[in-house]
This record gives structure tokens, sequence and C-alpha cells, in this order.
């Protein structure tokens, strides 16, 4: 696959420039080690016309090749930003992934701060110094938040509603402040893709340790409906827009919703209903003496509906999701019945 | 030798969709010496290495060094099957047959691992010949995600040939505990360790699963968009044709007036403390319609923020009332009850019955207009005495998340039965459908026009309202 030419309507600009001297595109891919990094520098280094990833995290990927380099950058130092845009501008990077966000919330409210919140801003003032021509971030639908009046499906034109207060949001949400503001840099390509709760056998996060409960706790009376996108397709859907030219913001979304209990009874757990108010009141503590996997603003999530219309991607990106939510849920259930029984060890991705 | 017809056992078992666990279980001894033919496949072989990789770090095959959702993903790069499998995959989109095919087969395997567990001989057993061990439950990650040749799996398999002598010594290499110091360097847990945690704790997980499986019989496992849940509404449906012949002994007249197909707006008049008219709209046009359609209606907020309520209407049907919804509903050709008088019409007190409140802004003619959807005006007559309102209490019900506090004869004084509905007699009638296609969907925008037609609408179901009050000689008798 050669360089997208439907930007037409775009300057060229140094597009030729951009291509290393082998011909191929130079991909660049912040967080490289995260679950989503490891999977797209490992497909990264299978397209053949991609000639090099210049991989940035604080750890290497597991995935890296021959054509793989590895850069350690760490986003919370100031600076982050100068070292970035040298390194863009050393490897004359045509495209930039940004992954680096916390896939679960953190204790660490300062640091993830630093990561997601200023991260993004450094990743993008770099991105602009360097004159990257195309920059794909990932977001993510919770963001969109939790509310008894969303409609049963958010577009794209919907506001983030998510709670501010919230570290885990509030910081993705300034990210995607910081991007909107890059999107309207003259000559740039700003794709940004919301993806639902991932699921999948390998992938860890918020929703896997959530259903890798024994006894998963839900709101005594709400039941939303709930929506997920296997990791095979989110991976895809940043390939995809990788390789496309997608100016805009879209959500990846599986197909169909399922209510949250039937998602627990797939999964084989037993659902304990916990009346909100009092879950409201003990997560907090909970989750200070680390005892839950999220802080009390996740669970209005398991109340009302947060589902986004994934019609966008699929119109505009040719995005096709292989996985139903279902199909999701009983793909990530085999594999975790496996690790159960300890007949299958996590994958240090 | 007891374990090479054993695993012979577990390649034919595979082969059927749903094998019925009991007596496959029960039968594995009986079963183990008849079965002769042993379709030790290419595919079954190598299978085994990536299962074993996850107890032993250092086991042939490193488990986590490669991604394996990348395999999927190239539209170039072949399926990560063709590593671990010589069938050919086809991984695009399994049907959900195909994906509980797969699950029943893991299942299938996880019983028989636990049927070893529970059998002290077998146990002995394992001593001697480990290198059955891990065999009963050959699903690792990689297989478990390419579920589309699961399907392909079983032709393929009956049809081989008793593979000869070659073909049985590969199978065993991967488990074979090799007689040198070997496996306590190599795998610093043993096989007997795994099997000894799988039996602890399949042994709960086994029921909790049985559990969850006994608690899907009431839902399907799939529900449309808007969390409409076929099996549920089956479930419930004798209780609605309870409400609907015996409790109101509804009469519906003019359900054909509805088109047979294609997209409908049904605009009727809200009542009911308890707002049992959606549900019964729905359930008059499944008995009565020629078509038997199946009716969504549109429901208020404030049923969302209140516990089990949003749940059971959305697997019935309710969707939130707002105009994304409706679009989408009516792009779906579905055909839509709306009640414009919203959570006004619900709190109608007593004293106010069957005079139509304010149509909202006109929200439904605007959707009519824009999808150019014919309207059926609908009265309902009856319900507005089901629950008498003779106050509201507004302040109190903030902190429920409630519109109101109802004040019944009964409420408060009986507690939750005093919400029981009376048993009045209802009477539903359908109008001639009015069509407003003529103005063209740009009319939505017209705030004038829209105010006007929805008056007409109001009008035309207060009217049929009047006529049949007027004709009505008892509450409960009709």
């Amino acid at each position: 696959m050669v360089l997208p030419k439907r930007n037409s309507s775009r300057p060229p600009s140094s597009e030729g420039l951009r291509r290393s001297r082998s011909g191929g595109r130079v991909v660049a891919v912040t967080g490289a080690s995260s679950f989503l990094g490891n999977n797209l520098v490992g497909l990264l280094e299978e397209d053949p016309t991609v000639s090099r990833v210049v991989a940035v995290d604080v750890r290497p990927p597991l995935t890296g090749a021959r054509k793989t380099r590895y850069y350690e950058v760490d986003f919370t130092q100031p600076t982050a930003e100068a070292r970035l845009s040298e390194i863009f501008s050393a490897e004359s990077v045509e495209t930039l992934v940004h992954l680096a966000f916390l896939a679960s919330p953190s204790h660490k409210s300062a640091l993830a701060h630093e990561l997601e919140s200023v991260g993004t801003r450094h990743v993008l003032f770099a991105a602009r110094h360097a004159d990257i021509r195309k920059v794909v971030m990932w977001s993510q639908t919770w963001l969109y938040g939790a509310n008894p009046s969303n409609p049963n499906f958010l577009t794209e034109k919907h506001p983030l509603r998510a709670d501010p207060t919230e570290p885990f949001f509030g910081d993705k949400l300034e990210a995607e402040v910081e991007m909107n503001r890059f999107a309207k840099t003259p000559r740039t390509v700003a794709t940004t893709l919301r993806t639902a709760p991932i699921l999948g056998p390998t992938v860890n996060n918020t929703v896997t340790r959530y259903l890798a409960r024994r006894v998963v706790p839900m709101m005594m009376g709400f039941d939303p409906l709930v929506q997920f996108v296997h990791e095979v397709d989110a991976i895809a859907a940043f390939k995809l827009a990788i390789d496309r030219d997608c100016p805009g913001v879209f959500n990846i979304v599986g197909d169909g919703v399922l209510p949250l209990s039937t998602v627990v009874k797939l999964a084989g757990r037993l659902a304990v209903p916990v009346p909100h108010p009092i879950a409201r009141s003990f997560t907090g503590a909970l989750w200070l003496a680390q005892l839950v996997d999220g802080p009390s603003a996740f669970l209005p999530y398991l109340r009302f509906l947060c589902v986004a219309d994934g019609a966008k991607a699929k119109a505009e990106m040719g995005f096709r999701p292989a996985y139903t939510t279902r199909e999701a849920v009983l793909d990530y259930t085999s594999a975790q019945r496996l690790r159960d029984v300890k007949l299958l060890q996590e994958n240090a991705a | 030798m007891k374990s090479k017809p054993k695993t012979a056992a577990a390649g034919p078992k595979k082969t059927a969709a749903a094998p019925a666990k009991k007596t496959a279980a029960k039968s594995r001894a009986k079963v183990a010496p008849k079965v002769a033919p042993r379709p030790a496949s290419a595919a079954r072989r190598k299978k085994v290495p990536s299962l074993l990789a996850g107890t032993r770090p250092r086991a042939s095959e490193p488990p986590a060094s490669e991604p394996p959702p990348s395999v999927q993903l190239g539209e170039a790069s072949p399926p990560r099957i063709e590593e671990t499998g010589s069938r050919v995959s086809t991984t695009d989109r399994a049907s959900s047959p195909q994906v509980v095919a797969q699950m029943r087969e893991l299942e299938a395997q996880l019983d028989r691992l636990i049927e070893r567990a529970s059998h002290p001989d077998l146990s002995e057993l394992d001593e001697e010949d480990v290198d059955e061990a891990p065999a009963p439950a050959p699903a690792p990650a990689p297989e478990v995600r390419a579920r589309a040749p699961e399907e392909e799996e079983p032709a393929p398999l009956s049809e081989l040939p008793v593979p000869s002598g070659p073909g049985r010594e590969p199978l065993s290499i991967p488990y074979a505990r090799p007689s040198g110091p070997l496996p306590s360097q190599v795998a610093p847990v043993s096989e007997r360790a795994v099997f000894d945690t799988a039996r602890e704790l399949l042994s709960t997980d086994f029921y909790l699963r049985k559990w969850g499986r006994l608690a899907m019989r009431n839902r399907s496992e799939e529900v449309d968009d808007f969390g409409y849940d076929p099996i549920y509404d089956e479930k419930v449906r004798p209780a609605l044709d309870f409400l609907y012949t015996k409790y109101f002994r509804i009469e519906a007249s003019g359900v054909d007036r509805i088109p047979a197909a294609g997209r409908c707006l049904l605009v009727a008049n809200h009542s009911g403390t308890v707002p049992l008219d959606g549900v019964m709209i729905k359930t008059a046009v499944r008995r009565e319609h020629p078509a038997h359609r199946h009716v969504r209606w549109l429901t208020e907020d404030f049923i969302y923020h209140f516990p089990y309520l949003g749940g059971a209407m959305n697997r019935l049907g309710a969707v939130r009332a707002c105009q994304e919804n409706a679009e989408r509903l009516l792009a779906n050709d579905e055909l839509v009850a709306v009640f414009p008088e919203g959570v006004k019409g619900i709190g109608k007190l007593f004293a106010q019955r069957y005079r139509l409140q304010r149509f909202g802004r006109g929200g439904f003619i605007k959707l009519g207009l824009r999808t150019s959807t014919p309207i059926v005006p609908v009265a309902v007559v009856g319900a507005e005495e089901t629950n008498p309102l003779l106050f509201r209490i507004e302040h109190l019900a903030k902190i429920v998340g409630l519109p109101y506090v109802p004040v019944t004869p009964t409420f408060p004084l009986l507690g939750p039965a005093g919400l029981l509905p009376a048993p009045t007699k209802w009477k539903m009638i359908f109008g001639e459908p009015i069509d407003f296609s003529s103005y063209g969907p740009e009319a939505a925008d017209d705030e004038l026009l829209v105010g006007k037609l929805a008056e007409r609408v109001r009008a035309n179901i207060q009217g049929m309202l009047d006529r049949e009050i007027g004709s009505r000689k008892s509450v409960f008798f009709g």
C-alpha cells in the first residue's frame, strides 16, 4: 500500500521528503510498550510499506524487531518535548500514533496527569515542530460519560461529559482538547480514535479485571446496555487510521450491545447487586485502600448508558469490526477460564 | 496404556457439536477401550506445546513474545491458526452458532478435566503417564482466538485415516516427561501441581458456571440495539395477556389502520401514575394487528434513574425518549409509540383526567416531518382511572430521582401494594393515519407550522377521547 493519495485537497507538503531513503513510511508510536503499542509495533513490523517504526516509551516494546528503533523518553520530564522533536526530526517521522495513556486508573494521579495531559501537549508540540503530517491519538468512549440522558447511541458530535474531577477522565479530556487544538494546524491529518472498552483474550485493563472477579459487583436495580470492542478490532482500527487519511474523531466500537448482567453471566460470574448509594460511599474508601480497581467515578458506568455509535468509522474509515460485543465477551471468557485454572498464563504484554 | 484411547476419545467428542457432558463423562471409562480411531492430526499435536508453554516457562514455544492479535489483522498476513494447525482458516466472522459450538466444546473439555480430578484412581494414573494430563484442555489462547476453523475441524478429523506408528510418536513428545532430570529443571511447576490447582479451582468455578447458565435461561444472549430481549418478552407475555384480556378487558378498535409494514408513529395520550399504556399498546398491536407488529414505545428519562424499572422496560421494547433514538428507530422502519405529553401526562391529577396536556414542543411532529412518517393518533380510555392521582409531592421526589411522588387514595397508605392499578375497563381507539409528508422534511424547522400540526394531532386525539367518554357508562364495565 502506497501513501494514500486521496488527500489531494491538501497541499502535498513535504511528503517526498518524509519518506525514508528505502521508500517506505516512518511511523512513530508513543506508548509503544502498552498493549495497543506492542501489537501495533508488531503489525507495522510486518507491513512492507513501513520502512521504520520509531518506538517511544519508557520500556522497549516486546514486539520490536528489525525495523523498530526504540527511544526511551519519559513524558513526565520537562525535557520531553525537545527530545521528542529531536527524535521526530532525525527520523523524519511521517505518522505519529499517540498511545501513551493509562488504560486503567492509577493512584499516582500527579504522574498520570504529567503523562496524559502534559505528555500529550509535549507530543503534539513536538509533532508540530517536526512537521509531522499525521497524528493518530487514542481516546475512549468512556469520555462521553454515563448519563441517564444519553441517547442510546452517542455520536462523535456529542459533548464529552465524563466526570472531569476524576483524573482518569480529566487528563484524557485535556488530551482531547490539546488534540482539537492540534487538528487546526494546516496540512496535518489529526485522527482521534475513541475506542469502546477493549475486551479480548490477551488484553488486561479495568474491564477485564472487573470481569475476572469471581463475584462481580453490580448496582442494584441497574442493568445498563454495554458495548465492547475486541482487541483485534481496536488494533485494526489504528492500522486503518495509519494507512488511510481520515481526519476527525471516530468511535471504534463493536456491533451490538448487551445488558451488563448478560455480560457477567456470559463470563460465568456471579453478579452481586449493591445499592448504589452504599457503593458510592464505600468505593472511595476501597479505592484509597487499593482494594478495588477503580474510584467511584466509574460507578455511573454500571448504572447508565454509555454506548457509542460506530457508524461514522464504518462510513468514512471503512472500519468493519470482526467481532460483535457478544463475541468479544465470549472470546475473552474462553481465555479467562483457562487463566482461572492457571492453564494459561498472562501474556507479558 | 489407558491414556492413548482416552485422548482418542477426546477427539471424536470434539466433533460432536454439543456432547452430552454427563453421559460423556460417565461413559468415558466404557468408551475408552472401544474407541479405536485416534485422530491425532497435526493440528492436535501441535496445539499441545503452546498449552504447555503456559505452565513451563522455557517450553519450546514462548507464548508471550508474539502479540497474538496482530495475526488476524493484516489482510495479507496469514492468520495464526496456520501455525498451530494445518487447517485452512477463514476467520472472517463466525456466526453465533459457531461460537456457541466452540464454547460447548471448551466446556466439555473442562468437564473431562473435572471428571479426572474427582476420580482418585485416575489421579494416581497421572503419576504414571502425566503426559496425558494437559490433554483434556487443549485450548490455548491462539486456538481460542481463531474461532471459525473450529467448525471446519470435525469433517477433516473424522475423515482422517488412523495415523500409523510415526503419527503416534510426536503426539506423546510434547507432554512426555523425559526420563532424565530435565523436567525438574525446566518446569518449576510440575503438571501435578497444576493439576491440583485445576481441581481445586474448577470445582467452584464449575458450579458458578452452571449457575450462570441457569441464569441465562430467562434472557437472550443477544439483544437488539435498544436492548429488546425476545426471550424475556416471551416469558412476560402471559402476564401481559392476562392484563390485556382479563384485568383491563381491553377493546381495541381500528388497529388495522396501522400499516402492515414500514415506519409509523403512534401518538397517544399518556396516563396512569404507573404508566402501563405503553406496554398495553404494544400488547394490543401484537394481538390484534393482522401483521402482529412489534411496537417500540418511547419512555420518559426518569424510569432510567429508578432501579429495576429501566432494565425491565428496555427488555420489553421501551426506548428512552429522545430525538436521536426515535430517528434511529424510524430509520429501521419500526412502529414507534410516543406519548407527547410526557411526564406531565402521567402526573395529571384525577380532576384533569382525559384533558390532554401540552404536546411538548412538537418533537414528534418534527420527527414525523423529517422522516416523512405517517402518524396514527391513539386514544386510550380507562387508563387514566387506574391510579387516581390526588396530589403530587414534588420537592421530596427530587431526592429519589422521580419527577414527583404520587399520592393516590391507596398509595402511601397501603405501601407499594397501593400502586396496583384498579381493574378499569380500557378502550383503545386507533384513528385514521395522518400524513404530513406533503410539507416536506424542511418544514421540520418551521416552528410555527410544527406547533400548528402538533395542535391538530392533539385536537384529533382529544376528540376521540371525548367521544368515547361521552358514550361510556361505567368506569369499570365500559
